[in-house]
């Protein structure tokens, strides 16, 4: 696991073979008045993966996210999608973005909604035609379309605001806490959906602090904290770095500690259950040899995988300490 | 390409507010209201005139019939000015109200947000904002003033100095209001833009009629400059003023008692046409405004 993000420089340009990635930030900083809220970002997103930015809430995800789209200008650093500022609004045309609140113009239907921003990313009218229909029934608001924004609440509200993030068929998709206003219901469809973009080949680089939607989606995280990228990494080698193995014995002494302390390092003792943190697994065969050999009964020894929400609140809780 | 899709979506809203319906219904109960008005005081009136005629004794004399035409015309023109003044008064007041609603409350409730991710610039949605409610503005104060000035010229034969360049001058009136307050609805709140908007076109007003009095024989430079000073920062009354001139027939600014019955006219109208310096910078002050409001929006984090 890297505990800093990859430093390399993103420039792609066309033509220097290497494939242009979807997500580009350097050094990005950006203070509101006195308040920081990036201090330094770098990280790459490549094309056709699912990114997870996890943080707590004030992290500077949502920061990030808005100079991806060129809302926010940073006051250092630079960011680039596909290999264009975002300020450029032509490089723009490849994006969806699902904003954190999503508020939409409250006087329009849904469909009104749709057919501008349709219009706007350059769709014609036979295609909106054919599209939005597609995309309401996707989202689960087939027949609502005719509604007025006003009367929706707030999870057909955020379903309505994914439809607009995938009309126009976009190359990255950008969601900011795409579940928060969903029932397990619509967190499901939405895991799904996320599922069938990266299916399709869309780069999806997803904000959240619900740490199972991320496991349940991302190829890829980065922990963000205090505008920091504090850890990021593939979500197998993040969650499964530090293995641990759980041992129930009949009795745990201090010859027990000593024991089993040259496989690894007790993490936990729990009445007569040792948690022991080891390099790898491979050590539980000779490390069960080796208690029986020495007289103690051994009941269970059960390899156990930290979930990212451990990382997540480990990595966290060290940098509030600091 | 983009700037006709906000403006088309900006009309939209308008309808979808009922703004264009109560808009439409209110102004034609206006116009109802000033015909009826204006066609029952002329006739009240010309009757009058016509029966002290009557009594005078010397039929050859002229005097009192060409007396009696003169003083009609000049009924009819303070009447026309007075309902142009209302149509003025109510587009400014319009302008005021869409400009400071036309920005910053998107931006407050972030459905701003989702469309500026679009592949569209800063400066083609502000661009269609304002032409989509100049748009409106414009068809709003020439059916409003074209409706009354018709309705003067049926019942009393009554014919503008110019007209064209009367409403021309009404319509940037409302320009010039518009595009200040959508400059304010970026650079301030939406309340607090709403509020500072009201006091500036109270204060363009009050420097109207302070270079009015100062105007008044004998006359008085300072207050006619200070005037002068608060149509720079706001050429929304002196334009007006401009507009009032050409709603006047020529006969009337010539030979009118408008203007030798010891004053200058009515306060809240000119008998002069507006100096060509402060028409430049009444028609320059609208594009001004914009070109602050889109390089003030582009550097704004949202």
């Amino acid at each position: 696991m890297s505990r800093t993000a990859s430093a390399e420089q993103a420039e792609p340009t066309a033509g220097t073979g290497q494939p242009v990635p979807a997500v580009a930030a350097s050094a990005l900083h950006k203070a509101f008045g006195r308040r920081v809220a990036l201090h330094d970002l770098t990280l790459q997103v490549g094309a056709g993966e699912v990114f997870g930015f996890l943080g707590p809430n004030g992290a500077g995800k949502t920061t990030a996210m808005k100079i991806l789209l060129g809302l926010v200008h940073p006051t250092g650093g630079h960011a680039l999608v596909f290999g264009r500022p975002p300020t450029d609004p032509a490089a723009r045309r490849r994006l969806g973005y699902l904003p954190e609140h999503f508020r939409f113009q409250e006087w329009a239907t849904g469909e009104e909604l749709l057919h501008f921003h349709g219009r706007l990313s350059g769709l014609g009218a036979a295609e909106r035609a054919e599209r939005i229909p597609e995309v309401l029934e996707r989202v689960g608001l087939a027949g609502r379309g005719g509604e007025r924004v006003r009367r929706y609440s707030k999870g057909m509200t955020q379903r309505l605001g994914l439809a607009l993030a995938i009309m126009h068929r976009p190359d990255l998709v950008l969601l900011d806490e795409p579940t928060s206003a969903l029932d397990p219901v619509g967190r499901r469809d939405v895991r799904e959906l996320v599922r069938e973009l990266a299916a399709g080949g869309v780069t999806v680089f997803l904000n959240s602090h619900l740490l199972t939607e991320v496991e349940a989606v991302c190829d890829r995280v980065a922990i963000v904290n205090q505008g920091r990228v504090i850890a990021s990494g593939p979500l197998d080698d993040l969650a499964g770095a530090a293995t641990q193995l759980r041992l129930l014995l009949d009795r745990v002494d201090r010859d027990l500690l000593a024991l089993v302390g040259r496989y690894g390092d007790v993490a936990r003792v729990e009445g007569t259950a040792v948690t022991l943190a080891v390099e790898t697994l491979d050590v539980a065969p000779d490390l069960a040899t080796v208690l029986v050999g020495s007289g103690y009964r051994l009941y269970g020894l059960v390899p156990v995988q930290r979930s990212l929400e451990d990382v997540f609140v480990d990595l966290v809780g060290e940098v509030r300490e600091r | 390409m983009n700037v006709l899709v906000v403006a088309r979506w900006t009309v939209l809203e308008a309808r979808r507010r009922k703004l264009l319906l109560a808009g439409v219904v209110l102004s034609a109960a206006f116009v109802v209201l000033f015909a009826l008005g204006f066609t029952l005081f002329y006739h009240l009136e010309e009757r009058g005139l016509v029966n002290t005629q009557a009594q005078v004794t010397d039929p050859t004399s002229m005097g009192g019939m060409v007396g009696a035409r003169e003083q009609l015309l000049v009924l009819s023109s303070a009447l026309v000015i007075l309902g142009l003044y209302g149509v003025q008064f109510l587009a400014a007041l319009l302008g005021l109200f869409l400009g400071v609603a036309s920005v910053s409350p998107e931006v407050d409730s972030g459905a701003l947000h989702a469309v500026l991710a679009r592949p569209l610039s800063r400066l083609d949605y502000l661009l269609g904002r304002f032409l989509a409610l100049a748009g409106m503005l414009t068809a709003y104060v020439v059916v409003m003033s074209g409706s009354l000035l018709l309705t003067a010229r049926i019942v009393a034969g009554y014919e503008a100095g110019d007209t064209t360049r009367a409403v021309g001058l009404m319509i940037l009136q409302v320009l010039v209001l518009l595009a200040v307050s959508l400059l304010g609805s970026i650079v301030l709140p939406t309340l607090a833009n709403g509020v500072v908007m009201l006091a500036l076109f109270g204060l363009a007003w009050l420097g109207g009629i302070i270079e009015f009095i100062g105007t008044v024989p004998p006359g008085n430079d300072l207050m006619v400059n200070l005037g002068t000073a608060v149509s720079l920062l706001l050429p929304a009354d002196a334009v007006w003023r401009g507009a009032s001139y050409h709603v006047m027939p020529p006969s009337l600014l010539v030979a009118s008692s408008f203007v030798d019955q010891g004053g200058a006219g009515l306060p809240f109208a000119s008998t002069t046409p507006m100096a060509p310096s402060m028409l430049a910078w009444a028609l320059a002050y609208p594009a001004a405004c914009i070109g602050l409001a889109v390089a003030s929006f582009r550097r704004r984090d949202l």
